[in-house]
């Protein structure tokens, strides 16, 4: 809030360099955000707390400026010209609801003559960045900056029946506002009435039917106090949000209505009114003091360091709070009603760390006894993922976890979207249900930005419910398009492919030592027809990989062939790893045979190794497909398959016509299923 | 005897025959494996029966055998010189030709920057825990000692999708939940991702990365919070970066600080400083003294233990590391922007 240090002269004689200030400000918790030279005055911008509604008043911050410095507040006269009318000949104040105002004080002034406020008023109204607009109103925003108790101003004549009631709203009922929009009340929303209708949104904004205007002559002044969570209900409700609601929500001084009504009567004595004698007060229940124990050991066991006890009696005394010594370092403190921060002794704690000032505080390093430490398997098989995902040339990325809803139609799926109810825009109105999502938007972005290539993956939830459960969970995804890396004389770039990718996701799977893994052919709805992989462990779909569907990569205007995968974190995590074991080196050495065949192109690679695998070859220790190419040398829809058999025994060499034997066995089989044929230059 | 001198003549024609046959290197390995193998080879097991010998026969056998050893190893040695390819003599290449490039992935650089920071925690004993990003309202304020309906709840402004379950706004649900479950001594830090109803601008974000740490032990006071935070800071930064605690207010700690750092962008002498807007600090921190309430609403006595707590945005301070103007620049994904960082 802004603060002028002209007005905090009003409340104590303050003499120092503006950057002293500061400092001095700073280090009690009043942080000065900015300020500024204006008109010959200084303006400082504190950043207030949500607990310390008496620091939104001129006064409540020359009173921690005062303790700070140790400074005397002045005494504040409040002169009065008075009629010989008593005010409770002229109102009638009732209370009907007062659980929502426990307190209600009113004022009345005769005779003000409306017109513009005195210069030193205006100057002060502007220094709080509002417009001057009459003397009443602008006395009214003057006690309310002044003393944190904001107050209202009623033109007397126009209150029907010259009855206040104070009165929760019947449903139906309107309100003309101040700021000339019509209000609907309802039943929980506290009112001013008169005998008519309701005049004022209790605490939050007055009506423009009561409203002071050039032709008022007497006035009423409203001083009260309403339930803070009353007024911020009504304030949100209505979605009026003003200076008065701003306090009254954080709680307002209930011993001050009196004191500040009767400073408006003051200012209006200034500008010819007559004050009736005697002030409205009702107060039906009287709140009582709070009393706080405070015991000095506990202000050094919890700041650590040992504060004299006449600092703390003086300290505490100076912010306006009474001090009884009960005994030797313990006190009965009493809480003034302007502090409705401080309800127990930690909170008188912070009050003495305040003003003793926190730099003083020692740093310690605290004793660090040994515990047990949580252990989080999850996170560390995250990093060991990140590790290989980077050493696979894939660049990590994390996106916004909301969703467009028309982007999410696109990726149709089992998993029904959680929608949040007040999202910061359409666009981002669910919470993802895939990261495919993020991960084609930055497709495109980089694309759209010269990217040749682009290979990233990104770990993080996707959300879903379940009837009323919401459930988030765990994904890894990766997506590939183009060739990354630059282009070099002696090494290609990397290029994107289904197969570099399926490679990634068996490392992957076999580094994180989940070896008994399967891919299936099956069509998945985020994957173009006949051209997916769904990815299987011990029974149960851990992920699934392919090229996107044309119409998901439609929606991203993304025209070239994208490659994605995305497995199930949480799921795979939930899965016991293999342990790792070691096994004896075998020390006799290996026959390797060479095979390469002529094949139809049509025999999936999955039924030549189940084939082979059946074979149950003892000593076949394994076997790969090291090459395989169509073309000139090879008829049409055939294709050159390349094996290299590696056989070992683990207790003896083996013999050339042992492994001939199981050579002939595998040819025959191949030849057999298949149709095989060996290719020319044949065992090589 | 005689049979042994058999079977050496035996063994002679069986390795010519079989020598005949080799076309490649491979095969040829695999007779001189056959033979000359030192633990099984055939050689090997002919020696073996030079044992049963008699001793006056032994000197003869045993030179027939020997020839025979020779013989094969002169033989294959021949065959392999055979099959090896020439060595060629190193080409003379332009040595100043560049290396091949070698291309690896970069971490994102949000993520880069909160492991610098768990790593500083995990040597003073931390442990890190995480939590769901889908909390209740309980876990997120009112354990927390956010009255229902206080003002306060409007610095965390929250994304909700019921009146009671929201998008936490901040790691602190963390907290409760091990409180919970485990009694003092605990020392935890909780990175993740933290969610506010905000509109994306240079500086604020409706989605970024915090990290949260408690302490709550016996005899835990302020000066310890002071001091881990001033070596967290000193790691993080710089050992003689200038640090500042002043008082501030969350409703889970009692007394609050915010911890401000020094300007390091223009020291604090710049009138409009982009960084610090010229007051020569920026607050990094927020933290304080575990509130009491907070304590008693996961059983834990006040009385007996106490304990700080402390969080800090990884992205806002990632920022101020890394000098870069615009949080957006994290979730963009650019990654002209992110493959940076492959270097840090
Ligand atoms: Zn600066």
């Amino acid at each position: 809030m802004k603060i002028s240090l002209d007005w905090i002269q009003n409340y104590i004689d303050v003499d120092l360099p503006v950057s002293r200030l500061v400092e001095v400000l700073d280090n009690i918790g009043l942080l000065i955000e900015d300020w500024e030279e204006k008109n010959g005055d200084i303006i400082l911008d504190v950043e207030t707390y949500a607990n310390r509604p008496d620091t939104l008043g001129h006064m409540g911050i020359a009173r921690e400026l005062a303790a700070a410095l140790g400074l005397a507040l002045k005494e504040q006269r409040l002169p009065l010209t008075e009629t010989n009318e008593n005010i409770s000949d002229l109102i009638d104040v009732q209370i009907w609801d007062e659980d929502l105002c426990p307190r209600y004080c009113g004022m009345i002034v005769k005779n003000i003559k409306i017109g513009p406020s005195p210069e030193w008023l205006i100057k002060k109204i502007e220094a709080m960045e509002l417009n001057p607009i009459n003397n009443v109103v602008d006395v009214t925003n003057y006690v309310l900056f002044a003393t944190a108790q904001p107050i209202h101003a009623f033109d007397l004549d126009k209150i029907a029946g010259r009855k206040i009631i104070i009165r929760r709203a019947k449903q139906g009922e309107k309100l003309l506002s101040l700021e000339a929009k019509d209000v609907d009340l309802t039943s929980e929303m506290l009112v001013i009435a008169d005998e008519e209708k309701p005049v004022a949104l209790a605490g939050v904004i007055g009506g423009e039917n009561t409203a002071v205007s050039d032709s008022s002559q007497n006035v009423f002044i409203e001083s009260a106090h309403f339930d803070p969570v009353s007024v911020r209900k009504t304030s949100k409700a209505t979605g009026i949000q003003t200076d008065a609601a701003y306090r009254f929500e954080r709680g307002a001084d209930v011993s001050f209505p009196p004191k500040a009504a009767r400073m408006a009567a003051s200012l209006f004595s200034q500008f010819g009114g007559k004050v009736c004698k005697g002030i409205v007060d009702v107060y039906p229940k009287p709140r009582k003091i709070k009393t706080v124990m405070l015991r000095d050991h506990r202000v050094t066991s919890l700041l650590g360091v040992e504060i004299d006890n006449g600092f703390i009696e003086k300290t505490l005394a100076d912010l306006g709070f009474q001090m009884e010594n009960k005994q030797p370092g313990i006190w009965q403190v009493k809480i003034p009603h302007f502090r409705i921060d401080i309800e127990r002794e930690a909170d008188l704690v912070e009050e003495i760390a305040r003003f003793y000032g926190y730099e003083k505080i020692p740093i310690q390093l605290p004793p660090l006894r040994s515990l047990e430490p949580i252990l989080d398997p999850k996170k560390e098989r995250i990093q060991t993922l990140r590790q290989l995902l980077f050493h696979y040339g894939f660049d990590e990325v994390v996106n916004f976890s909301f969703m467009d809803p028309e982007k999410e139609k696109k990726f149709t799926s089992d998993l029904d979207p959680i929608p949040i109810r007040n999202p910061i825009s359409t666009k981002a109105a669910f919470l993802r249900t895939t990261l495919l999502g993020g991960l084609l938007e930055n497709v495109a972005w980089n694309t759209n930005r010269g990217a040749e290539g682009v290979h990233i993956f990104e770990i993080g939830n996707i959300f879903h419910m379940d009837n009323e459960t919401y459930n988030e969970h765990l994904r890894l995804s990766m997506v590939m398009t183009g060739s990354v890396g630059e282009r070099h004389w002696k090494e290609k770039s990397k290029e994107g492919s289904f197969f570099h990718l399926k490679g990634t996701c068996e490392a992957l799977m076999a580094q994180l030592r989940y070896g008994s893994f399967s891919f299936q052919e099956e069509n998945h709805p985020h994957y173009q027809e006949g051209c997916s992989l769904v990815l299987h462990f011990k029974g149960e779909e851990i992920g699934c990989l392919g090229a996107v569907d044309q119409k998901i990569l439609d929606a991203y205007l993304l025209k070239q062939e994208v490659w994605a995968a995305e497995i199930n974190l949480s799921l795979l995590f939930e899965k016991q790893a293999q342990a790792f074991q070691f096994s004896a080196v075998v020390k006799y050495p290996s026959v390797n045979r060479d095979v390469s065949f002529v094949a139809d192109n049509n025999v999936a690679f999955e039924k030549i190794r189940e084939a082979l695998e059946k074979l149950h070859l003892p000593y076949l220790e394994k076997f790969t497909l090291y090459d395989r190419f169509a073309g000139s040398s090879i008829p049409q829809d055939k294709v050159s398959l390349s094996f290299r058999f590696i056989f070992r025994r683990p207790d003896r060499t083996l013999q050339a016509d042992e492994v001939d034997v199981f050579q002939e066995k595998i040819i025959d089989t191949l030849k057999a299923r298949f149709h095989f044929q060996l290719r020319e230059g044949g065992e090589n | 005897m005689e049979n042994l001198k058999i079977e050496i003549q035996n063994k002679r024609k069986a390795f010519e025959n079989a020598l005949a046959k080799v076309k490649d290197k491979h095969s040829l390995q695999d007779i001189r494996n056959e033979y000359l193998s030192r633990q099984r080879g055939i050689i090997t097991g002919i020696f073996e029966q030079l044992k049963h010998v008699k001793p006056d026969e032994k000197p003869e056998i045993g030179k027939l055998i020997n020839d025979f050893k020779k013989h094969v190893q002169e033989r294959v040695q021949a065959l392999q010189e055979k099959f090896a390819a020439p060595k060629k003599a190193l080409e003379k290449v332009d040595l100043t030709l560049p290396g091949e490039k070698k291309y690896w992935g970069a971490p994102h650089p949000i993520l880069l920057f909160q492991q610098k920071i768990e790593n500083i925690f995990l040597r003073m004993g931390f442990s890190i825990v995480d939590g769901p990003e889908i909390e209740t309202d309980y876990y997120n304020f009112g354990a927390l000692n956010f009255p229902p309906h206080h003002p306060a709840r409007d610095d965390w402004d929250t994304l909700y999708i019921t009146d009671d379950v929201l998008l936490r706004t901040h790691t602190s649900p963390v907290q409760i939940r091990v409180m919970e479950k485990r009694k003092p001594p605990i020392r935890i830090i909780n990175p993740g991702k933290v969610y506010r109803k905000e509109a994306p601008d240079p500086t604020h974000l409706p989605m970024f990365y915090q990290v949260e740490g408690l302490v709550v032990d016996l005899g835990i006071t302020f000066a310890h919070l002071k001091g881990t935070l001033e070596y967290f800071l000193k790691t993080l930064f710089h050992e003689k970066i200038k640090i500042r605690f002043r008082p501030s207010f969350f409703p889970f700690t009692e007394p609050s600080a915010e911890v401000d750092i020094e300007c390091t962008v223009c020291g604090g002498k710049s009138e409009d400083c982009r960084v610090c807007g010229g007051g020569g600090w920026i607050e990094i921190l927020g933290s304080g003294m575990v509130d009491p309430q907070v304590l008693k609403n996961v059983n834990i006595d006040p009385e007996k233990y106490s304990g700080f707590a402390f969080g800090l945005g990884v992205d806002r301070t990632a920022m101020f590391a890394y000098q870069i103007p615009d949080m957006r620049y994290f979730y963009e994904n650019d990654l002209r922007f992110i493959r940076q960082f492959s270097l840090k």
